[in-house]
């Protein structure tokens, strides 16, 4: 049932609604395909902006998969944290903006406001990529605060802020605190279990 | 009839300052923004002229920059500003052509001298109808910081103009010179600074000091952008 995972993350997202901080439990097997979900099913097609905070994956990885797939990526926004860390020169893309590393925290914050102002008044979906890799880099207490402060932001102008989260790979705690920060946690294969 | 309480506000719409500063500088205020060097004193204090320029406020700008097109090549283009609109609200002078105007050669010094620069700058601001006045920097007008009472005398001699005109003043100067005496002759400091957290450099913004508001003094992250100075908290957890 994978062929249409993307378009199932979109119809839960849409069923939920703005100014609900959701933490969606995915699995390692799917995230290409919530990814494209998130991108294409829902943001892209209902003329939304999308704002993409990634600490995993490199976003010129996750802009070459995604136009192999010829994914509209026209509102796509990426605050890549993790490009920077790595060895090499970074090629400077337009819809790209660089945050040093995944604890630098208040930066990813100002990047997410900076990408806001400039889009208007536009719906976005703000997607923080992941829950995992944040955790590496920063510890509970202040990842917490950077959530409660973040999310309660993007609630209040009505964004669609979206935590990734893969469940089997998180410390106790920082699931925990997942629940406390997110309005819901949401599994997405779940469903289709017997 | 005005509450002595509550001072009427000059609006920088710098959105994150006027949330620290609980609405805004108040009118007539002469505020330092102090910092060591690339720490965004040029960015605020332009951002200041041009957003008022952008809500219809005209502003002064006298700039240690040689020249109005190196000054706006240097900062990088802020998307609300329009040189044929926000631009024509602001009138921008070089330090240098102001002190030749007023027939002042460096290193001269004194009463007579800071009564000249005075008029010189009340000219500027009374020409431009200007609600907003940005000198950057003073470190180049004072420049003999040990000569306290010169510049006692040159803010005491501003305080009043801007009382008259009904302006507000934004005076960029070193760390060091915030520190020293001038800093309790202001009405308002704005710091500007670097905060080290293992091994990352961020930029922060703090207010240790404004007179006629009741403002926060913590200190917080800011990021030098094209949509202006934004500002957010500084995560506790972290240090
Ligand atoms: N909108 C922006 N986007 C990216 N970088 C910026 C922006 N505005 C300023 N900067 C960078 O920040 C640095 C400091 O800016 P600014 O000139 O405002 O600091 P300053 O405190 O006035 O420095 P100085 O002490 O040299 O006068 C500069 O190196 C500049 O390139
Ligand atoms: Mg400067």
């Amino acid at each position: 049932m994978s062929e249409d995972l993307h378009s199932r993350v979109a119809l839960k997202l849409e069923a939920v609604g703005p100014s609900v901080s959701i933490g969606l439990e995915i699995k390692i097997e799917s995230y290409f395909d919530i990814v494209r979900g998130l991108i294409e099913d829902f943001a892209s097609k209902n003329g939304m902006n999308c704002i993409y905070v990634t600490s995993s994956v490199p976003s010129a990885t996750l802009n070459s998969a995604l136009q192999a797939l010829e994914v509209d990526t026209e509102g796509l926004r990426f605050i890549d944290c993790v490009s920077h860390t790595m060895m090499g020169a970074i090629h400077r893309v337009d819809n790209t903006v660089y945050v040093e590393n995944p604890s630098m925290l208040e930066n990813i914050m100002l990047k997410v406001e900076y990408f806001l102002r400039l889009a208007g008044d536009k719906k976005t979906i703000v997607v923080f990529d992941s829950a995992n890799s944040f955790a590496i880099h920063n510890d509970p207490k202040i990842l917490s605060e950077f959530f409660t402060i973040i999310l309660n932001s993007l609630k209040a102008r009505e964004a669609y802020p979206v935590v990734l989260m893969i469940p089997d790979q998180l410390k106790v705690e920082v699931k925990e605190m997942l629940g406390m920060v997110c309005d819901v946690i949401m599994p997405i294969e779940q469903d289709h279990q017997p | 009839m005005a509450k002595a309480s509550e001072r009427e506000r000059c609006i920088t719409g710098i959105e994150g300052l006027d949330n620290i500063l609980g609405g805004g500088i108040p009118t007539h205020n002469i505020v330092l923004v102090a910092g060591a060097a690339g720490t965004g004193k040029t960015s605020l204090a332009f951002e200041f002229v041009v957003r008022g320029a952008v809500s219809g406020e005209n502003g002064v700008l006298i700039t240690t920059v040689e020249s109005k097109s190196k000054l706006l090549a240097n900062i990088p283009s802020l998307v609300f500003y329009d040189e044929k609109t926000v631009g024509k609200r602001i009138t921008i002078m070089t330090l240098k052509d102001l002190l030749e105007e007023a027939g002042i050669s460096d290193g001269v010094a004194g009463e007579s001298v800071m009564d000249m620069l005075i008029s010189m700058v009340e000219k500027m601001v009374v020409t431009a109808k200007a609600k907003r006045l940005v000198i950057d920097s003073i470190d180049t007008i004072l420049p003999d910081q040990k000569e306290e009472r010169l510049d006692t005398y040159f803010l005491t001699k501003l305080s009043q103009m801007l009382h008259e005109k009904g302006s507000t003043a934004i005076l960029v100067c070193k760390a060091e010179t915030a520190e020293g005496g001038i800093g309790s002759v202001v009405d308002g400091i704005i710091q500007m600074g670097n905060l080290e957290r293992k091994g990352d450099l961020l930029r922060t913004m703090q207010v240790p000091k404004m007179k006629g508001a009741t403002h926060s003094r913590a200190k917080y992250v800011i990021d030098l952008t094209s949509a202006g100075v934004l500002v957010t908290t500084l995560l506790k957890g972290g240090i």
